[in-house]
């Protein structure tokens, strides 16, 4: 057995660090467009009267039942071959697109139920007191409810965000270059070698951006819950 | 695009055969890791430091990194360490090498899931007022006693909505076991896509058996669980 190099983790670490904005930049892209469709399905669960409920709900069911890996596999595979049939080229060297495309169906479902359970935790008279003062609708939601809703989403945004960090290394296999990616092309430029300290490298990088995430999120949480203390 | 309808077919029968490598799998693992979580969740409410701060670590740990990389990780740390073990610490020519991979796949689920599970049971295990714990005292059982009775039935019932997302989890990232050459499901529909590149329909099959799996998992839970919280309702009436 080959000996373990410690030394060769810190050797690895600055080759590796710069692609911390690639695995970033996904998770931005995702929380975007998976946010802006998890608020959709909200919407459709709340307001969306019966079809739009149940439309909403086997869309959430179905995508958590799969696995990352096989949604990725089938957009990735099956996206470029459905838009040929409609007239349209891709380029299936474009990994980061499909990626974004793969964790924004999975994001959305998880975000929906997160703004759906946010709304539903605030208290009904807020909205009413809102609208009774004079506040028109979108000035309530705005104003009363949004301020609210928020503290109550973060600790599940946070816990979202550091789900959907993980669960994106699995880009590497359609061959994104992220943190993940740029470690496996490490180990096969090493024809295989120093796999382990490669790995123990994205293992602390993972580690820590995880523990951060939760970090910022606590802060802004206890920033924003200060007004809570002078209700109750 | 036209989806090869005959390929599918054929995929659905040959993918149908890992079935019971995932639910392997996710029975193994859980069976390992349900005892294991426990333990660590009375450990993180009692009051040994050391303890506390050693389960903390691991869990965080464990929820902090992709469990891909955790995959990969024990994938190639453990063969050659076993290796290493039995030719050059026990002296043994048996080849470790034989050893069917589907064992690392049950040791980092497990791993993974323990943690996920000590968290859930630690909450759990909270719901139950300590009064429950000081009556069933009291009345002269034994403190393993008043576990088995009277705190864990009813932590349980508290504990099964989670542990059901659990389960539904950890049989998603039984898929990943492909990369440790474990035959399940998806490595099944990977190589029969690779033969003829029908990529699209071999995935399109698994979706959807994963689909059904998780909603047998998820029945079964729901029925489980109204048989436990049997008793809340007796209260009421």
């Amino acid at each position: 057995m080959r000996p373990f190099k410690p030394g060769y983790i810190l050797e690895v670490l600055p080759r590796i660090l710069p692609y911390t904005a690639v695995t970033l930049g996904i998770m931005a892209g995702t929380v975007f467009f998976g946010g802006l469709l998890g608020f959709l399905l909200a919407c459709a669960k709340i307001r969306g009267g019966k079809v739009g409920n149940g439309v909403a709900n086997v869309y959430i069911y179905i995508t958590r039942c799969v696995p990352s890996i096989v949604m990725l596999f089938i957009v990735y595979y099956g996206l470029p071959e459905f838009l040929r049939g409609i007239g349209i080229q891709t380029d299936s060297r474009n990994h980061g697109l499909f990626v974004i495309i793969t964790f924004s169906i999975l994001f959305g479902a998880v975000m929906a139920e997160v703004f759906r359970s946010a709304y539903e935790s605030i208290d009904r008279g807020q909205r009413e007191a809102g609208l009774s003062v004079g506040l028109s609708g979108f000035q309530t939601f705005r104003r009363i409810m949004l301020p609210q809703c928020t503290v109550v989403i973060l600790p599940n945004f946070a816990n979202a965000l550091v789900n959907l960090m993980k669960e994106g290394s699995l880009a590497y296999t359609i061959g994104l270059m992220d943190l993940m990616g740029r470690g496996q092309w490490i180990i096969g430029m090493n024809n295989g070698s120093y796999s382990l300290e490669v790995y123990l490298a994205l293992f602390i990088v993972y580690w820590i951006l995880t523990i951060l995430i939760e970090y910022v999120f606590r802060q802004v949480e206890r920033r924003l819950s200060r007004g809570k203390k002078i209700v109750v | 695009m036209t989806l090869n309808l005959q390929f599918m077919r054929e995929t659905l029968l040959s993918t149908a055969a890992g079935i019971p490598t995932t639910l392997e799998l996710t029975c193994v693992a859980l069976l390992i890791s349900l005892p294991a979580g426990f333990f660590m969740a009375i450990g993180k409410l009692g009051n040994r430091r050391g303890a506390k701060r050693l389960i903390s670590f691991y869990v965080s740990f464990v929820r902090g990194t992709p469990i891909v990389l955790q995959i990969l990780f024990v994938y190639s740390l453990l063969p050659s360490l076993l290796n290493h073990i039995v030719k050059n610490v026990l002296g043994l020519s048996w080849n470790v090498f034989n050893i069917n991979p589907i064992i690392y796949a049950f040791f980092v689920f497990s791993f993974n899931t323990a943690a996920v599970l000590s968290e859930t049971f630690r909450s759990a295990l909270l719901t139950v007022s300590h009064g429950q714990m000081e009556a069933a005292l009291s009345v002269g059982l034994s403190r393993v006693q008043a576990y088995v009775r009277v705190i864990i039935p009813q932590a349980l019932a508290a504990a099964l909505p989670n542990l059901c997302n659990a389960t539904v989890n950890l049989l998603k990232s039984t898929s990943l076991a492909y990369m440790m050459t474990v035959k399940d499901i998806t490595a099944i529909a990977k190589l029969n896509a690779a033969k003829g590149y029908n990529y699209i329909e071999a995935y399109l099959v698994i979706f959807v058996i994963y689909i059904l799996l998780c909603t047998t998992v998820q029945l079964l839970f729901y029925v489980m669980e109204s048989i436990l919280s049997g008793y809340k309702k007796r209260i009421t009436i």
